[in-house]
């Protein structure tokens, strides 16, 4: 297998059967990876902040970089690919915060709520999460299996 | 164990005395460039790196810089310091600091982009940069550098009070080696004779309300650097996120959450220009 290697306000889609899309050390960061299992085409987002009206230019120059940006593009390429939003399996990690975090950075927890509301507006179903709590993530999507592998606290690995 | 931590810090390199030297010719308005290009020639290593990192987009020179002169030419005093600076500090983080990171450059990448934030909020509180809190900003963790073994070494032990017992990463260090990354990076600042403001923003970089100086600034904000640079996960570890937020530091420096994310989004660019600081480790 060959990693596809998905950086910050990045997002990559593949069918190809080697492929294996991975970002690294996902904080507050949300990585969404979608998955049709019928064409096998697979889509890993790693977006940063929650919203574009914050830097318009940014957002253009790197679409991955914001959910009400990033999340669209990431199904409009898995289309090109074949897919079809019926059959895509969604599935997050990320958005983590500090320890005992109650009055700032709440960073992580702006992120889900950003996404959660754009696939509750388009009827996007979650099927599989590991967010939250206050350690960083690994996350990978194997294009030929759809299988998605969060690596998190003290290196365990676990298939969401 | 204690007593084998403190004898390794002792057994740390000097710090570049081309670096303090430097520093102090460049605090003069009028420098001459000449001076300043035979202070750093007599340090190979240094004189390669500066060139390397002086071609970074960051630091904004449009055609290419060939020779040392050129570089204290065109960079400007704050500039050639900061170049100077980086291209110092990266020869103690070589070393893997192996419980932390899979990779020396982890480490490194990591310290660059606290260094870089530190600067970001600087200039958004003061309006101007700050060499001194940079080099604070990008030693903050070197002490991982030495207690990178013992924590590999008691790897599941750390995680076991960091996953269980609800400790901060620091805390857990504390419990098992009688000391903490913060703490012994702060000793080998003394080691080198820095000043006091860069050790204790070292030493304080975890917990900068428990420091008796209340009005000190630089351990607030290499605080916060390192802190928002964790959140975005840039050379991010397995200590994360598991470190104690302290609040307080929001309403010190009146930011708000739309502050903080103006600040990932300036070093999400100041990071894509800066590859070649990256690359000198
Ligand atoms: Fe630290
Ligand atoms: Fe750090």
């Amino acid at each position: 297998m060959s990693d596809v290697v998905v950086g910050i306000s990045d997002l990559k889609v593949s069918s190809g059967e080697q492929d294996c899309l991975v970002t690294y050390a996902l904080g507050s960061c949300i990585a969404v990876a979608v998955y049709d299992p019928v064409v096998k085409v697979g889509g890993l987002l790693h977006y940063m902040l929650p919203d574009s009206t914050l830097d318009a230019e940014k957002a253009r120059q790197h679409p991955g970089m914001f959910a009400d940006t990033g999340i669209p593009l990431l199904f409009k390429s898995c289309y090109k690919l074949g897919a079809e939003k019926k059959r895509m399996i969604v599935k997050i990690a990320g958005g983590a915060r500090i320890m005992d975090d109650m009055n700032y950075f709440r960073i992580g927890q702006k992120n889900l709520t950003a996404l959660r509301k754009i696939f509750w507006k388009n009827n996007v179903l979650i099927d599989a999460e590991d967010t939250g709590e206050n350690f960083n993530r690994t996350v990978r999507l194997e294009v030929a299996s759809g299988k998605f592998l969060v690596k998190g606290l003290g290196g365990t690995i676990k298939e969401l | 164990m204690l007593e084998k931590i403190l004898r390794s810090i002792q057994r740390v390199p000097a710090f570049p005395m081309t670096i303090q030297k430097v520093t102090e010719l460049l605090r003069d308005e009028d420098y001459s460039v000449q001076e300043v290009t035979q202070v750093i020639r007599y340090d190979q290593a240094i004189t390669a790196n500066i060139l390397r990192t002086c071609n970074s987009a960051y630091f904004g020179v449009r055609s290419r810089i060939g020779t040392l002169n050129d570089a204290v030419m065109y960079l400007g005093k704050d500039n050639i310091i900061r170049a100077v600076q980086t291209s110092g500090v990266s020869r103690f983080y070589k070393k893997a600091a192996e419980g932390y990171v899979p990779r020396a450059s982890d480490l490194w990448t990591h310290s660059v982009s606290v260094g870089l934030m530190s600067q970001i909020l600087y200039k958004k509180i003061y309006q101007q940069e700050q060499p001194v809190l940079y080099t604070a900003a990008l030693l903050h963790d070197v002490g991982k550098v030495i207690l990178g073994e013992y924590v590999h070494k008691s790897f599941d032990e750390i995680m076991d009070l960091v996953g269980r017992e609800g400790c901060s990463f620091l805390e857990a260090e504390e419990k098992l080696f009688g000391i903490n990354h913060a703490i012994i990076g702060e000793k080998i600042a003394e080691q080198w004779n820095f000043p006091e403001e860069i050790s204790s923003a070292i030493g304080s970089h975890h917990r900068p309300d428990l420091l008796a100086d209340h009005a000190a600034v630089f351990p607030w904000l290499v605080y916060l650097a390192d802190q928002i640079s964790s959140m975005m996960g840039v050379g991010g570890g397995q200590d994360g996120l598991a470190y104690r937020a302290v609040s307080e530091v929001a309403e010190r420096f009146d930011l708000r959450d739309k502050d903080i994310e103006v600040c990932m989004v300036q070093l999400f660019e100041d990071m894509e220009k800066a590859r070649e600081l990256m690359a000198i480790v």
